[in-house]
């Protein structure tokens, strides 16, 4: 009886809290497919007349840039997420294989680096992208996000260790350069480290708002976090479109997740802990 | 000399972005720089007294309290649903699914989601209607004694997946044998929760608590995107911007951020004394 | 987390770091193009080559306005590239933080809160002052030094957009002539119509808040209230147009007579209400006329619906409006293209007829005033402000940022907002904390 009661308690207050995770989520959902004078006269629960009316997805698309905003974003994933890779293997390459004088000091200036949280200093940042000229321009953001990501570094160093030197040494013996041996001998033995470092960093990037809101004003640079704020504006009383829009920016990370869940709840876990 | 070149890009970036920005916040935030001015007055410490002793400045830190408070509500319960999933349940990874993800959902989205959400006469309000809980309907952010439980309730739904996951994972890192002799001694779930499960994640756990100090410090997006900080809603980073950015006082906002950096690096500090941690170690 | 030791070492490079830093901190910058280097004079100078401009009607943008616009003007100059017009949401904000930078278009309009002595620094000067006056009304405010940087696109005269049907039907026919007479008035709405939002503040946008500070001139009829502000060490009282202003603000809020909750406003659905009966009054400037009467007629009203009234305030017997150039339009000082750009200011100006769209006094000296404003300005006397005395341009932002309330911001009217509903402070404490940091600040500023 007492395994009874505890059961339903437990199948309960997963379904309650699952209820409520969704809720909120699954009302946009529905919203999107409504029109206009729908979305105003019909409850929330009501369930749109037509389920397939997408004609607030084409707005979103076509009238909210979100095309534009997609494009944008992966420009900047691919830039970004490829320069941290080879800025974040090449780092720990270094720290992992050589001994160096500054070889501590360089070490420590990145652990130090990981206590500084972004936000704070994004009012001296600032000045420093504007005096370098990368006001209003993706380069601003790629630089940004390659240059204060401290975890994947960690993560490269991490992972660098369970690399066997004896393949190093292998390739020395064969007559490789160091910059060989990092693009054929490191960087092939790092792939499970890039891999969730793409994850990680790429979901980061796409959802990251407030470094492109304060560096990208330009409507036609703006990536797809950005353009979905900018549909408070003009799409105010169009709360329908918005909903479109949410779903949009939605779809693309729901997909990533279904199918490679495994790595991200561990590209997270590991990620998270730092 | 190999090694140098491996780490220059990386090194400048780490400068460029990080430590002079730094080390230029130390120095705006002892003037009374507009931002846009060519000069800048030395004004000595009055941007600090003032991130202490104008009332707008203060409430700031009172408003983060909100967050603080939620950030344990959310450790509880990711403890709860981290513990539950441990055990043998049906549907164990839908469970998860829907928990974590959303984590994964942009912030932007998210504030979009609840202004829609808790609207008057939204989802909140007829599912409250529905329930016959209709003595419970506020004006969820129009209150503004109710506004910032509102905002905070976001966060936890928003971040709970993420601390629930990493639960989860230092649960599992206790290996299955263990339980089963457990079981097999006659230890029933409370005693297993209690001195297995509990032992195996407190150091995760005592760092989140940690972490929640600093968190609750930053945050930003979801008040700035639902609210823009109106309706006593401002939290120390919003005011930051907006005195950075809007009130033309880069001085002023430079003090707060450099208050803020001090908290966080005192809260770490801290945490390395209570909380040694075993996988630190990079050397 | 990471961090096992911090070394000595550590500590050293980040004082190295900084030491760089402050060095490479010292020098400013200035770049771009040189202020009168480049000959703007559309007939001469042939407008030709791609032009960024920003604006603030993201709505005009949306609905294919601008695209007309640019249309004309290229086949007026066919030289013209690519016009890129950027409609910014947040204006205030958004354009304020990119000035910061080089990169803020080549045309676009001066932000509020840019005061006037910064004027040189961000824009090309238009002309001499004089000259400019003899063509343009309202190109006083943007100029330092008798000379013009910017030129209003439309003018406003302030009064308070209101649905006429909602009115009547609460016996309301004329127009309040005292704040207290407003609040009965809107007391008399609110019974009749339950449930609807006598007055909506448009609260979480911010700027229709902001947009309260227009009316300061207008309460009391003087042109120089702005001016004697920077000598006053307490506006908020003696019944000055602050007083008033604010004061109404509190009342009609702490009376309830406002939208029942603040932080669920949504400017673009506030049309559709004034004109579906769902709100009585917004506090609006007449550019919001046309806005509205089209929200009207997409609603299936006539738009005769949207009435336009006095600020309930007289002096002397009669009603005040004061009439000012709206957003003033301006080239960026690094624009690579000012002739194209001057040319599109000119153009826009004259040729454009957007004044006449957004029924609006006319920029132009000789300009037509648009009918459906006739019948309000017969009914009120304008106020012109008058600018600041020469030398003291940026003494009223100086004392307005120093003292933080910043009147172009919309967070001092937001607090009073906040403070009617919950009690926290009652009316007069407000005003007293507002004439203290005021006062402090006139003192501080004409000190240093």
């Amino acid at each position: 009886m007492r395994q009874i009661v505890i059961s339903a308690v437990k199948y309960a207050s997963l379904v309650v809290a699952s209820v409520m995770m969704l809720l909120p989520v699954a009302l946009i959902i529905t919203g999107s497919f409504k029109t206009n004078q729908e979305f105003l006269t019909t409850g929330p629960f009501d369930a749109p007349e037509n389920w397939l009316n997408l004609s607030n997805y084409a707005t979103a698309f076509t009238r909210g840039g979100m095309l534009l905003g997609f494009a944008n974003t992966a420009i900047i994933l691919v830039a970004a997420i490829t320069g941290t890779i080879l800025i974040g293997a090449a780092a720990a390459y270094a720290i992992d294989r050589f001994t160096f004088r500054g070889r501590t000091a360089t070490l420590a200036l990145f652990l130090l680096a990981t206590l500084v949280p972004a936000v704070t200093t994004q009012v001296a940042t600032f000045q420093v992208v504007k005096a370098l000229g990368l006001y209003n321009s993706q380069g601003a953001l790629i630089v940004l996000f390659m240059g204060t990501d401290i975890i994947s570094i960690y993560i490269f160093v991490q992972f660098m260790r369970s690399i066997p030197r004896s393949l190093d040494e292998a390739a020395k013996i064969d007559g490789a350069g160091h910059l060989r041996i990092f693009l054929q001998v490191i960087l092939p033995n790092l792939k499970p480290a890039i891999a969730t470092v793409i994850i990680i960093k790429g979901i980061a990037i796409y959802n990251e708002f407030y470094i492109p809101f304060l560096y990208i004003t330009n409507p036609d640079l703006r990536p797809i976090s950005t353009s979905l704020f900018a549909f408070k504006g003009p799409f105010g009383a169009q709360w329908e479109v918005i909903s479109a829009g949410v779903v949009i920016t939605i779809i693309p990370i729901l997909v990533l997740f279904l199918a490679l869940q495994r790595y991200v709840y561990n590209g997270f876990t590991s990620g998270a802990t730092k | 000399m190999v090694p140098y070149l491996f780490v220059l890009a990386p090194i400048a970036l780490l400068v460029t972005f990080t430590y002079v920005p730094v080390a230029n916040m130390f120095a705006y935030s002892v003037t009374d720089w507009d931002g846009l001015d060519r000069v800048k007055n030395f004004v000595g410490l009055a941007n600090y007294v003032d991130v202490f002793t104008e009332p707008d400045n203060l409430r700031v830190f009172v408003v983060s309290l909100y967050y603080l408070g939620a950030s344990f509500v959310q450790m509880a319960l990711a403890l709860y649903f981290a513990t539950v999933l441990s055990f043998r349940v049906r549907l164990k990874n839908l469970w998860k699914g829907i928990l974590f993800f959303p984590y994964l959902i942009n912030g932007v989205a998210i504030g979009l989601i609840f202004l829609n959400f808790i609207r008057p006469g939204g989802g909140l309000d007829s599912a409250l209607l529905a329930v016959g809980l209709e003595s419970v309907i506020r004006q969820w952010t129009g209150d503004p004694e109710v506004i910032n439980y509102t905002l905070a309730a976001v966060s936890v739904w928003r971040y709970m997946g993420l601390n629930f996951v990493m639960f989860l994972g230092a649960i599992a890192s206790v290996p299955g044998e263990i339980y089963e002799a457990a079981e097999l001694d006659g230890a029933n779930r409370w005693h297993q929760f209690r001195h297995l499960i509990l032992p195996s994640i407190k150091p995760i756990v005592g760092l989140s608590f940690i972490l929640a100090i600093s968190g609750s410090l930053s945050v930003f997006e979801v008040p700035y995107i639902m609210t823009n900080g109106g309706n006593g809603s401002e939290t120390f980073v919003i005011r930051t911007i907006k005195m950075a950015f809007e009130n033309n006082k880069v001085g002023l906002a430079s003090a707060m951020a450099v208050v803020l950096l001090a908290i966080v690096l005192v809260v770490t500090c801290v945490q390395r004394r209570l909380v040694p941690e075993e996988k630190v170690d990079l050397t | 987390m990471l961090l096992t030791r911090m070394t000595r070492a550590t500590v050293v490079m980040a004082g190295t770091a900084a030491m760089v830093a402050l060095a490479a901190c010292g020098g400013g910058g200035g770049g771009g193009g040189e202020p009168g280097a480049q000959d703007m004079d559309p007939e001469t100078c042939g407008p030709a080559g791609d032009l960024t401009v920003l604006t603030w009607r993201t709505d005009l943008v949306e609905d294919g306005t601008f695209d007309a616009y640019v249309a004309d003007f290229k086949e007026a100059y066919p030289e013209i590239g690519d016009v890129d017009i950027q409609g910014i949401t947040d204006y205030e904000g958004e354009v304020k933080t990119r000035m910061s930078t080089d990169d803020y278009g080549d045309v676009l309009a001066i932000p509020g809160s840019v005061s006037p002595d910064q004027l040189s620094q961000f824009f090309e000067p238009l002309g001499e002052l004089s000259e400019m006056q003899t063509q343009y009304r309202w190109v006083e405010p943007e100029s330092f030094e008798g000379l013009s940087y910017g030129i209003p696109v439309v003018g406003n005269v302030m009064g308070a957009v209101y649905n006429v049907e909602v009115f009547e039907s609460a016996g309301v026919t004329d127009f309040a002539t005292t704040p207290e007479e407003f609040l009965t008035d809107l007391e008399a709405v609110k019974a009749a119509n339950p449930g609807i939002a006598p007055l909506y503040t448009n609260y979480k946008d911010g700027w229709p808040l902001t947009a309260w500070q227009s009316y300061v001139g207008g309460v009391s009829g003087d042109p120089e209230f702005t001016n004697g502000m920077t000598t006053d060490e307490a506006p908020w009282s003696g019944g000055s147009d602050m007083e008033v202003i604010d004061g109404l603000l509190y009342d009609v809020v702490a009376q309830g007579l406002t939208e029942a909750d603040p932080t669920t406003t949504n400017w673009e659905q506030s049309k559709q209400m004034l004109a579906t009966g769902q709100i009585g009054v917004m506090m609006l400037g007449s550019w919001a006329i046309p806005q509205m009467q089209d929200a009207a007629e997409a609603a299936g009203e006539s738009r005769d619906i949207i009435g336009y009234m006095p600020f309930p305030v007289q002096t002397d017997g009669t009603f005040h409006a004061v009439a000012g150039g709206d957003y003033n339009l301006a080239i960026n000082v690094h624009s690579s293209n000012k002739c194209a750009a001057r040319a599109w200011i000119d153009w826009f100006n004259h040729e454009s007829g957007f004044s006449e769209s957004q029924i609006g006094l006319s920029p132009l000296v000789d300009g037509p005033v648009p009918e459906s404003l006739q019948a309000f300005i017969e009914d009120v006397e304008l106020v012109e402000m008058a600018a600041a005395p020469e030398g003291q341009e940026s003494l009223f932002s100086d004392i307005d940022t120093e003292s933080g309330i910043l009147t172009t911001s919309p967070d001092y009217r937001m607090k009073i907002v906040d403070d009617a509903r919950s009690g926290a402070r009652t009316k007069q404490q407000v005003f007293d904390d507002l004439n203290a940091a005021w006062g402090e600040a006139v003192q501080a500023v004409s000190a240093g």
